[in-house]
């Protein structure tokens, strides 16, 4: 008999799960069981195949209304059961004040972090989307590939918009703006034809007609397609024009610029202001219209000055336009132009020369190397940024999990309960999903508010300047759906984990302990951890390079320098001014120079030879710097060899001081005395200066020349003073005298040196804040989740406690865990930190390096917060009177 | 009444729940009804038919008899309730007055 049961072939598994699957629960049993006997029947009749086929057909055929299970259709009133989950939900919030306002708290700091990175990100990606047509322009930039490293630059000469315009069909418009400070782009002064007062005004620069036909900028006065096609004609921008020309239409009114009056600007046009939503932050556009800088200039393939903008026919393939231009303009226009000017290796060059175009909607963020003199965002940074805000969510969202799987033993008597009285594991789901949503409701209004009032700050932080759009429709049902599908989220696993306990087993008081399952608990606290240590770690790093930039000798003096701005308008009186600066008692010295050694000063590039070997020697390539006989003096920089220019010495306009790279690169072991050349003038060396940083420390020293020469627009005066305001009010006294006009404008050297390195700044300030939030957030976390530990083992520390524990053993006891888990955590975070700041780092040629006491350092801050988290429950606990926990036992 | 109509199929059903007596379940049924007329079944027709008429009123059942042959499953187990049996016994005095409503001659094959 046994082995005949043996024998027996089973019906298809699956469709024996398909029927126990529709069939009714009551009605199974006979069906399956005849289904089972003729099944074997014909095992023997018919064969096992047919048999099993037939099975099939059998359990299909039992599809009827009649036989098919009615899902589970609870005809119980769902708004009166909502009504008890909110309820319930409520009271629980309100019982547990502590951790109901950790719980919240938490996750509100979490989602208003969000909240402000995501209003960053928006706008960032904002940038450039704004022109009509955008998706048709492009931005050229050319290529260098050069061994060891890629050059990009976005300066073209004059030429090449007209040349791309003529000779390629799928080119619609090609237009050109000169933002140089070289050629009088960037700053000046500015009045109206018939006021005398001038004002300071920044964001000048230079454009054609056909680029702004490309760009389309929407216009508020004027006709846009003939604004800039006459001779000295300016447009400007609408907050510009509302300040110079309030309440007033400024068509056709006049401009003087840098009090030049032989050379009036009309206005050509007013226009919507572009700068806070894109790449080109400029008010001032002067027309390109019959400009010429320097003989030859608007027709040479020799200057590269311009940025080139185009505009493609719809539906070009602009890979092949780019490699067609590529091609075409680099031998047909750049080589020709090279091999005439003799220069060393013109094809090896124009071998590693390519020229590409950039979609003009990616400039903003994707601009990194590309040198186009213009500040932008940075792609990398949107995801950082992104990234750190997911974390922060994270970490918040792990504070939720955490302490309601914790809390879970005050709820399981209540599951147990809804069980036995008929609830369904789904309803309760959906009761802790209602609660929990409920929780990241309150935390989102709440975030919502922190999101207002941190804003501001937030603002400053990211110089930006960011509102949160009250009035767009769409903000609400999108922070709603957010709120719902974060509560979810955060609500899933603590839903199916205390749904899941069993009745009987929570009735009889078995889960009285809390859940069991810290191990969990534990990898989430670990990667809060590991976040928080990061955040840290990077923190350190970028605050010992920004410092280490900030002390780093830079081969000048920065201190106490005062540079007074917009001097060029003083003209011929310039030399009286500054004698009168120089009789002040507490000023060393004076200099007149725009040439200044910090970023965002007047900068040239040259070619350099030593004289006679002009045709021989590759050039090297270099500045020249106009500056006055104090110059050197004024800032402090350093002579190694030589002596520096003097007054007294009339040849010395004929004289040079190079700096060690200059010498380095010319291959001048004994550089006084000998003769160089940019292929014009020609110098004799009369001295040698320490090398000087001069651009940011992100690259390195590049050769350089100082000529005696008149750049007249920045007076730099090294005082020595401990009353700077008393010598600020001097030096305007003296200012007011020579120009009534012109109100006085200066900065100080040492901090235009630091705002070079404001980005660095801002990452110090941006990693710090959302470091400490991190940590805040986690500390919180960990400070209920402690003190519901210590909660769960009160009786166990009193037992301790009667059988004579110290105090400190049982601080270490209960603290010991945690610490435990920091140094996992530390373990994990060093190596993932060390990566990544170590990519960070690289855009430094001078960078700190990466020592183990930083890791050291932020293991010891945690393992300080972690301790000052838990320790004030542990001592409270420790200090207990143990009576007081045993005596109801 | 639509609900205690007995349908041509409903009654062999019956009557076989008749025959079967005490082991009337879906499988002997089916096997009792092909047996006798010669015609094929699908089991689920059967069931289907046997679930009509406890609806009905007709018949009575309760679960039993579980055996290794049926994988352990328990049978259901059908027989008569007295509504059954009194439509069983009217069907077929319906059918009888009518068949001694039909003349004589019909039989005589005779001719009209």
């Amino acid at each position: 008999m046994s082995d005949d049961i043996k024998n027996k072939k089973k019906p298809p598994r699956l469709a024996n799960r398909f029927l126990r699957w529709y069939c009714r629960a009551e009605l199974l049993d006979e069906v399956a069981g005849d289904l089972y006997e003729l099944f074997q029947r014909r095992v023997v009749d018919k064969g096992i195949w047919k048999a099993k086929a037939l099975y099939w057909l059998n359990v299909l055929m039992f599809l009827h209304p009649d036989y098919i299970r009615k899902r589970k259709y609870h005809p119980t009133n769902h708004m009166a059961m909502f009504r008890n989950y909110f309820k319930i939900g409520w009271r629980n919030l309100i019982k547990q004040k502590m951790y109901s306002a950790i719980k919240v708290g938490g996750l509100a700091l979490g989602v208003a972090a969000c909240l402000l990175i995501s209003l960053f990100i928006r706008d960032e990606l904002s940038y450039d989307q704004q022109y009509p047509e955008g998706d048709r322009m492009y931005r050229v930039f050319r290529v260098l590939n050069l061994p060891g490293e890629t050059l990009k630059d976005v300066h073209f000469p004059a030429p090449l918009a007209s040349t791309l315009t003529e000779h390629f069909p799928e080119v619609e418009a090609a237009g050109r703006i000169l933002t140089s400070e070289l050629f009088g782009a960037g700053s000046k002064q500015v009045r109206r034809a018939d006021q005398v007062e001038n004002i300071y005004e920044e964001g000048f620069a230079y454009a054609d007609q056909e680029w702004l036909d490309i760009l389309q900028p929407t216009f508020v006065y004027g006709d846009r397609s003939r604004a800039l096609d006459k001779p000295n004609t300016i447009i400007l921008s609408k907050s510009k024009a509302d300040k110079f020309f309030p309440d007033e239409d400024p068509l056709g009114k006049t401009l003087i610029l840098n009090n030049d009056e032989n050379q009036p600007y009309t206005i050509g046009g007013v226009f919507e202001d572009l700068s806070t939503k894109s790449h080109l932050p400029f008010d001032f556009y002067m027309t390109l219209t019959e400009r010429e800088f320097g003989e030859g200039e608007q027709t040479s393939w020799y200057y590269y000055n311009y940025h080139t903008y185009l505009k493609v026919e719809p539906g070009s393939d602009v890979e092949k336009l780019e490699s067609k231009i590529s091609e075409s303009i680099v031998n047909h226009y750049i080589l020709p132009t090279m091999q005439e000017a003799r220069h060393a290796d013109a094809e090896e060059f124009a071998k590693r020369l390519s020229i590409q175009l950039q979609p003009v909607k990616d400039i903003h963020l994707r601009s990194a190397g590309i040198n186009d003199k213009l500040n932008h965002g940075d792609i990398r940074f949107v995801w950082l940024f992104g990234i750190i805000a997911g974390f922060i969510l994270i970490i918040a969202c792990i504070n939720f999990v955490n302490l309601s799987t914790a809390k879970s033993a005050n709820r399981a008597k209540e599951v147990g309960l809804r069980k036995v009285v008929g609830s369904f594991r789904k309803q309760l789901i959906h009761q802790f999903l209602t609660e929990s949503i409920l929780f990241s409701l309150l935390s989102f209004g709440l975030a919502l508010l922190l999101a207002f009032l941190l804003l501001p700050y937030f603002n400053e932080l990211s110089s930006k300047s960011l509102v949160l759009s009250w009035h767009e429709w769409w903000l609400f049902p999108l922070l709603g759906m957010a709120a719902a599908v974060i509560g979810m989220l955060a609500g899933l696993y603590p839903a199916f984990y205390l749904s899941h306990f069993k009745p009987a087993q929570v009735l009889k008081g078995g889960l009285s302990r809390g859940s069991k399952s810290p191990k969990l608990r534990s990898i989430l606290v670990i990667f809060q951890f590991i976040t928080s240590l990061v955040l840290i770690i990077g923190t350190i790093i970028i605050y010992q390079q920004m410092q280490f930039i900030l002390h780093k000798e830079v081969g000048f003096e920065k201190e106490q320098v005062l540079l007074i701005q917009g001097a060029n308008t003083l003209d011929k009186q310039l030399p009286a001014f500054k004698n009168e600066l120089s009789k002040l008692s507490d000023v060393e010295q004076v200099s007149v120079s725009d040439y200044l050694p910090i970023e965002g000063s007047k900068r040239n590039t040259n070619s350099f030879w030593k004289v006679g070997k002009v045709e021989e020697d590759a050039p090297v390539s270099g500045q020249i710097w106009r500056v006055d006989h104090d110059y050197i003096n004024t800032m402090g920089m350093n002579m190694v060899a030589g002596r520096v220019f003097s007054v007294e010495m009339a040849s010395d306009s004929q004289a040079v001081v190079i700096n060690q790279r200059m010498a380095q690169e010319l291959g001048l072991k004994n550089p006084l005395g000998e003769r160089i050349t940019n292929g014009g003038a020609v110098w004799q060396v009369i001295g040698v200066v320490q090398d000087f940083n001069f651009q940011s420390l992100k690259e390195t020293i590049r050769p350089l020349c100082l000529v005696i020469g008149n750049s007249p627009s920045v007076v730099s005066v090294k005082v020595n003073t401990d009353d700077m305001p008393a010598l600020i009010e001097a030096v305007t006294s003296i200012w007011k005298q020579f120009l009534p006009h012109q109100s006085i404008r200066f900065t100080f050297l040492d901090e235009s040196f630091a705002r070079i390195y404001a980005d660095v700044h801002r990452m110090v300030r941006i990693f710090t804040s959302f470091a400490v939030l991190a940590i805040i957030i986690a500390c919180l976390g960990l400070f209920a989740l402690s003190a519901f530990m210590i909660e769960q083992r009160r009786k166990e520390i009193s037992i301790r406690l009667v059988l004579g524990a110290s105090l400190s053993e049982v601080f270490r006891l209960l603290t010991q865990n945690y610490l435990g888990l920091v140094m996992i955590s530390l373990l994990m975070a060093a190596p993932i930190a060390w990566y990544l700041m170590q990519q960070w780092l690289e855009d430094y040629v001078y960078r700190i390096q990466i020592s183990w006491d930083v890791f050291l350092w932020a293991g010891l801050i945690a393992t300080f917060i972690t301790l000052f988290t838990i320790s004030y429950q542990s001592i409270r606990a420790a200090l207990i009177n143990p009576v007081n926990n045993l005596r109801n036992e | 009444m639509k609900g205690t109509n007995l349908g041509e199929f409903e009654e062999l059903v019956l009557l076989t729940v008749g025959i079967l007596y005490d082991d009337a379940y879906g499988l002997a049924i089916m096997d009792e009804i092909e047996k006798r007329t010669g015609r094929s079944l699908t089991i689920s027709s059967v069931h289907k038919a046997l679930m009509r008429l406890e609806q009905k009123g007709f018949l009575h059942s309760f679960m039993g008899g579980a055996t290794e042959a049926r994988g352990g499953r328990n049978k259901r187990l059908f027989t008569m309730t007295n509504t059954g049996k009194q439509a069983l016994k009217e069907a077929k005095e319906l059918r009888n007055q009518m068949w001694q409503a039909i003349p004589k001659v019909v039989w005589e094959g005779g001719n009209i």
